[in-house]
């Protein structure tokens, strides 16, 4: 039983701070509703992705509350939380629920309003991701932890901080091109290494921005799609998900994710592919670090080479594999809850052919969301219609 | 903080440190555990934790969350004590731009709020 994903729409991430989780995901699935021959009635069930409505909006129980709000209510509803990684890990959920026979059309959402709160209170509510006792209370904050796995990695491979600006200069240039990016402004290697110092080695530009938004993707079954004549965009080929300590402490390594590893193969596995039959992939780059070992991890370079991706150009847009030609999360925007369905909006538009960054005969893609800092992980591959 | 991090802290402050090792498997680990995470099983017992250890990576921290607001710059440091054990804590007596990679730090603690609330590493030489 293939999941299908009929219908895709995302806000535009950016901050909007006279706005609600409910508006924007009431926004963001009535695009998706639109043209399609499908109402919210048709659902089963309604999935939501969201980190911190609970920490920054006092609003816990989104399930129901954005079922409603969609015109669903009376749908199975539920909120999956997995940090960073709760848009991907609410996708893998609503596929198991259509492979498992237990669903037939599904809508899948992510969505974070974040710009309510100011820096260090954002700061704050992402902070739950980590290991409160041994990390939070120690003053370490995400950045930090980041920060450690970078210095470190710089340390083992030789990798320079403008090796890492370069992976911010590739997505932020491509964010340029993609309207529901929150960044619309080029960013030279200069501007990344001359950014103000967060948590050295790591500058504000290496990483990703406070941001609003909501994503959503339409997911049903096959035999769904066929009895209700629903055109698809995509196909859900495999998932994979997996975990690890969440203290950077208490890792086997920190300059590589093992968890990683595990959900990419098995979702390698799952999707009957391997890596060099990807065309194009949307990667967790929350930081410049962060795209350097997940690219590692997927297996499409050897440990301590994934810096070569950005700096030869090779994950360039032009290049052998495009990597996040949406803008990635340092450009295109992290509504930490809405980040991995958000991933799948571009690459569904990548695999129908109307990305605005158009990756040419895309035809099998992979979206990589993680968690905290590496201790939860989900991959899901797609293949075109 | 939670009553088992006070004890641990407490026990830094004494020099009787522990960490916890898997009678099955050896490995090491920091409390409070129940399990061994490399092999799920439940014979933990505390043996002496080194109050030496090599510093594997470290950050200066210029933008926090707000119960650290006021302090910064400050650097933390990700040390391992001994073999599979590594902790998190501020670096003292020295900046980010006095230390390196592999150098030997020596661990304490400082008091905060009402108790041995935070890890601390300062040169070994000092």
């Amino acid at each position: 039983m293939v999941a299908t994903i009929v219908s895709a729409a995302s806000t535009k991430y950016d901050n909007y701070p006279e706005s609600s989780s409910r508006e924007l995901f009431g926004e963001a699935a009535a695009e998706a509703f639109d043209g399609i021959d499908l109402t919210p009635a048709d659902l089963d069930a309604v999935y939501v992705g969201n980190f911190m409505g609970d920490l920054i909006e006092d609003q816990g129980h989104m399930g129901p509350l954005l079922a409603d709000h969609v015109g669903a209510r009376e749908a199975a509803s539920i909120r999956v939380e997995s940090a960073c990684a709760s848009g991907g890990a609410t996708v893998a959920q609503a596929v198991q629920a259509i492979e498992a026979g237990a669903a037939e059309a599904v809508l899948v959402g992510g969505v974070e309003q974040m710009s309510l709160a100011d820096i260090a209170h954002v700061t704050d509510a992402l902070a739950n991701a980590a290991d409160d006792v041994y990390e939070n209370e120690q003053g370490l904050t995400f950045p930090g932890i980041y920060a450690l796995i970078a210095r470190r990695y710089m340390h083992e491979f030789g990798v320079t901080q403008a090796d890492l600006a370069a992976v911010s200069v590739k997505n932020r240039n491509n964010a340029v091109a993609n309207p529901l990016a929150q960044f619309q402004e080029e960013v030279s290697r200069e501007d990344v290494l001359e950014s103000k110092p967060i948590a050295t080695p790591l500058r504000l530009y290496d990483a990703c921005p406070v941001s609003d938004g909501a994503s959503v993707v339409v997911v049903v079954s096959e035999t769904f799609a066929t009895a209700h004549d629903l055109d698809a965009s995509a196909r859900i080929l495999g998932t994979g998900q997996s975990s690890d300590a969440v203290a950077l402490q208490d890792r086997a390594t920190i300059t590589h994710m093992p968890a990683a590893e595990r959900a990419a193969t098995a979702a390698y596995d799952d999707a009957g592919v391997t890596p060099v039959d990807i065309d194009v992939a949307e990667v967790h780059d929350c930081f410049t670090i962060a795209e350097i070992v997940a690219l590692e991890a997927l297996g499409f370079y050897e440990l301590g080479e994934g810096a070569r991706g950005a700096v030869e150009g090779e994950t360039a847009l032009d290049g052998r594999l495009p990597v996040n030609p949406s803008g990635g999360l340092l450009g295109k925007g992290h509504p930490v809850g809405a980040t991995g369905v958000g991933q799948l909006v571009e690459l569904t538009k990548q695999l129908d052919g109307r990305h605005p960054n158009q990756v040419d005969d895309a035809d099998t893609a992979l979206a990589h969301n993680v968690g905290g800092s590496g201790a939860s992980t989900t991959v899901t591959i797609l293949g075109g219609a | 903080m939670p009553a088992w991090f006070d004890d641990f802290t407490a026990a830094i402050d004494a020099h009787e440190q522990e960490c916890l090792v898997c009678e099955a498997c050896g490995d090491r680990t920091l409390p409070p555990r129940q399990f061994c995470p490399a092999c799920a099983a439940t014979e933990l017992t505390p043996e002496p934790l080194p109050d030496r250890g090599e510093i594997l990576s470290y950050t200066e921290i210029s933008v926090t969350i707000p119960k650290f607001r006021g302090e910064t710059p400050y650097t933390v440091v990700l040390v391992e004590l001994a073999e599979g054990v590594q902790l998190t804590g501020q670096l003292r007596e020295a900046t980010a731009d006095e230390i390196e990679l592999g150098d030997e730090v020596r661990l304490d603690t400082e008091p905060r709020d009402d108790g041995l609330a935070l890890i601390t590493f300062h040169p070994a030489s000092t």
